[in-house]
């Protein structure tokens, strides 16, 4: 006999939270590193943080709060 | 003052050698322990009893994940380009996420089926092919070879930061210096651990070897910051940096953003899915597990390096900015008297400003330690690496078309055969290119490591396939990842071995275009999944019955099947 998988319990939000993951490689380390480039090679800063770093850091942040949302919601193993 | 200098400057008295001691009694306690605990079967010696719990298996995939890279070359990047090669970091919570979303399907679909290596998976699904399995053993093969000659030269190098006077002997006559002892010492330790304890040996050293890594990432950068003046100083003297050290591409004008994307991508997923971590998945005690290992990971990771050992690169670029000598950006002479010195930036940093800061008695302690954490690094990403190899050689290739019917005890024996025959021809290599200055193979594997990535990287389509889609054939998997294998190849040296030069020329000119753009293993997946899907496309697919039996697998929790 095999235990049948369940249904996840929040359908919708793996899309969400992937498409703020994908999101945030396109910001961060991708293309979207052009909107602050020329303002971070003038020697801006955000916060006293030189802008670049600042940007590294802000993208972390959001896609480490994605993961960390996925493993508090989604991530239900059937052995749970 | 090159660092060496530097070492040698400072008076380091025995402190180096005694950490160093109880650092090596330690790593062969766990090497015997391990043996005592283990049984005698393979799957036991190569997956620890499928038992390994979080603590474990975060630490041994973080450790197997970075080697000296993390504590030398990455540094040395940030020294060299700037904050551009700050976004390597954001590679990170993927790889985490990977160790979850891939890892625990690899783990139900193991325990059911008894895999033990990743070709057990991949051609249970698309049937058993003894080419498909070869292929997946050269990936495998093509990703651990350079990774463990590099581990072992790093051994070298540091032996000869840590204990720059010890005078060479004479052995068999044969002139032995500071740098061969390193290495010799390095390999054969790692080696008798692995050896004698298997999986379960390497995972608890990675444990240490993790640890003290951690601590050494930030330690390295709070040193850093400090010696700087604190926080906002340090950010102050940051922001005054010339503008190419603050922006994209970076003063070396290689950090595209598209190149920095695809880098993140698909070098971390493709770290995720060598021999090493696949079989990290199959080793732990439950995808619960690998869970927790996938947050410690997403963000203990990032942030060692963020807040930590990056900003020694940054600090360093401000203390000792690099030159322009002959169009070639060169170290400054602080940090090391030649083009690769830069990765010497954390031990000069180190050696320079740790001391000040915390007295010569607990300064000389906390470089010994940090130095060992560095050799810990090499160690963690060696051990991993020749297990690897040694399950891939004997589960792929020994027991599939040497010897099929060989028990239990000779497969035991005969892995144990391919760690010491690897470590000895890594050995080799590594000395004999030190000796020799018209031998060349380590300049060469040094410029396959970079592709080492790429190269595991043609897995990637066959693992997301069997594991999220099943719509690829077995005559699809092996051109796709033969084509995607090839592809690589045409970025490293071989091809201006065997190719007429105007074809090399033009070679260069496509690889130098699209190197320059994308990541190499991102360019070859796009070939490889193109091939793959094309193929599969007009070639019969595994039959109805193995897919279902193959998903069922997958998504069933094992302990439940009665």
């Amino acid at each position: 006999m095999i235990e049948e998988q369940q249904p996840p319990p929040y359908p919708k939000l793996k899309w969400i939270l992937s498409a703020i993951f994908l999101f945030a490689l396109i910001m961060g380390p991708g293309p979207g590193l052009y909107l602050i480039n020329d303002f971070a090679a003038a020697g801006g800063t955000l916060a006293g943080v030189p802008a670049l770093y600042a940007w590294a850091v802000f993208w972390f942040v959001v896609e480490a709060g994605v993961v960390i949302t996925a493993y508090r919601t989604i991530w239900r193993d059937l052995l749970e | 003052m090159s660092s060496f200098d530097l070492l040698a400057a400072l008076d380091m008295g025995i402190t180096p050698h005694v950490v160093l001691t109880l650092y090596m009694v330690m790593l062969l306690a766990f090497g015997i322990i391990g043996y005592l605990k283990s049984k005698t079967s393979e799957e036991d010696y190569y997956l620890a009893g499928r038992e390994q719990g979080v603590l474990v298996t975060s630490l041994t995939i973080m450790a197997t994940m970075f080697s000296s890279a993390a504590m030398l070359g990455i540094p040395g990047l940030i020294y060299k380009d700037g904050v551009s090669f700050l976004f390597f970091t954001l590679n990170l919570p993927l790889s985490g996420a990977a160790i979850y979303i891939l890892g625990s399907r690899i783990w139900r679909i193991g325990r059911t089926r008894g895999y033990i290596t990743p070709a057990d998976l991949v051609t249970d699904c698309y049937g058993n092919s003894g080419l498909l399995r070869s292929l997946i053993a050269l990936v495998g093969f093509l990703y651990v070879i350079p990774y463990i000659v590099m581990q072992i030269k790093a051994g070298g190098y540091l032996a000869q930061r840590m204990f720059p006077d010890t005078e060479s002997i004479i052995f068999l006559g044969q002139e032995i210096g500071i740098f061969e002892m390193g290495t010799i010492a390095l390999s054969i330790l790692t080696m008798l651990y692995v050896l004698i304890g298997g999986m379960r040996s390497v995972a608890w050293t990675d444990v240490v070897q993790g640890i003290l890594l951690l601590s050494g990432m930030l330690v390295a950068g709070t040193a850093t910051v400090m010696a700087m003046g604190g926080p906002s100083s340090f950010f102050d003297q940051v922001a005054a940096l010339p503008s190419a050290a603050l922006s994209v591409p970076g003063p070396s004008g290689i950090w595209s953003p598209w190149k920095l994307m695809t880098l993140c991508i698909f070098a971390s997923l493709s770290t995720m899915i060598q021999p090493g971590q696949w079989m990290r998945y199959y080793a732990a005690s439950s995808p619960k597990t690998l869970k927790r290992s996938a947050i410690i990971f997403s963000t203990l990771l990032p942030s060692c390096f963020l807040f930590g050992v990056m900003l020694v690169g940054l600090g360093a670029r401000v203390l000792y900015p690099p030159s322009v000598e002959n169009g070639a950006l060169m170290p400054h002479p602080a940090i090391g008297s030649q083009a690769g010195g830069f990765d010497q930036v954390v031990v000069a940093m180190l050696q320079e400003h740790v001391p000040l800061l915390l007295g010569p008695t607990l300064g000389v302690v906390f470089v010994s330690l940090i130095l060992v954490a560095i050799m810990a690094a090499s160690m963690s990403t060696a051990d991993s690496n020749l297990h690897a190899l040694s399950a891939v050689l004997t589960r792929d290739v020994y027991d599939r078309f040497v010897r099929p019917r060989a028990g239990e005890r000779e497969r035991a024996w005969f892995g144990r055969g391919v760690i010491v025959v690897a470590t000895l021809l890594a050995l080799w290599l590594v000395n004999l290119g030190e000796q020799d200055p018209n031998f060349k193979p380590i300049a060469l594997i040094a410029q396959l490591m970079f592709v080492a990535m790429a190269f595991s990287c043609q897995l990637l389509p066959l693992a997301l396939d069997a594991l999220f889609f099943r719509r690829g054939s077995q005559t699809g998997a092996i051109c796709g990842i033969t084509s995607g294998i090839l592809f690589v190849f045409l970025f490293t040296p071989f091809p201006q071995l065997i190719l007429s030069d105007g074809l090399t020329a033009s070679v260069k000119g496509l690889t130098g275009t699209l190197s320059g753009l994308f990541d190499i293993g991102f360019s070859g997946f796009v070939v490889n999944t193109a091939v793959f899907a094309i193929v599969s496309r007009f070639t019969p697919l595994p039959s109805k019955e193995r897919l279902e039996s193959f998903e069922r697998d997958l998504n069933t929790n094992p302990h439940t099947i009665k």
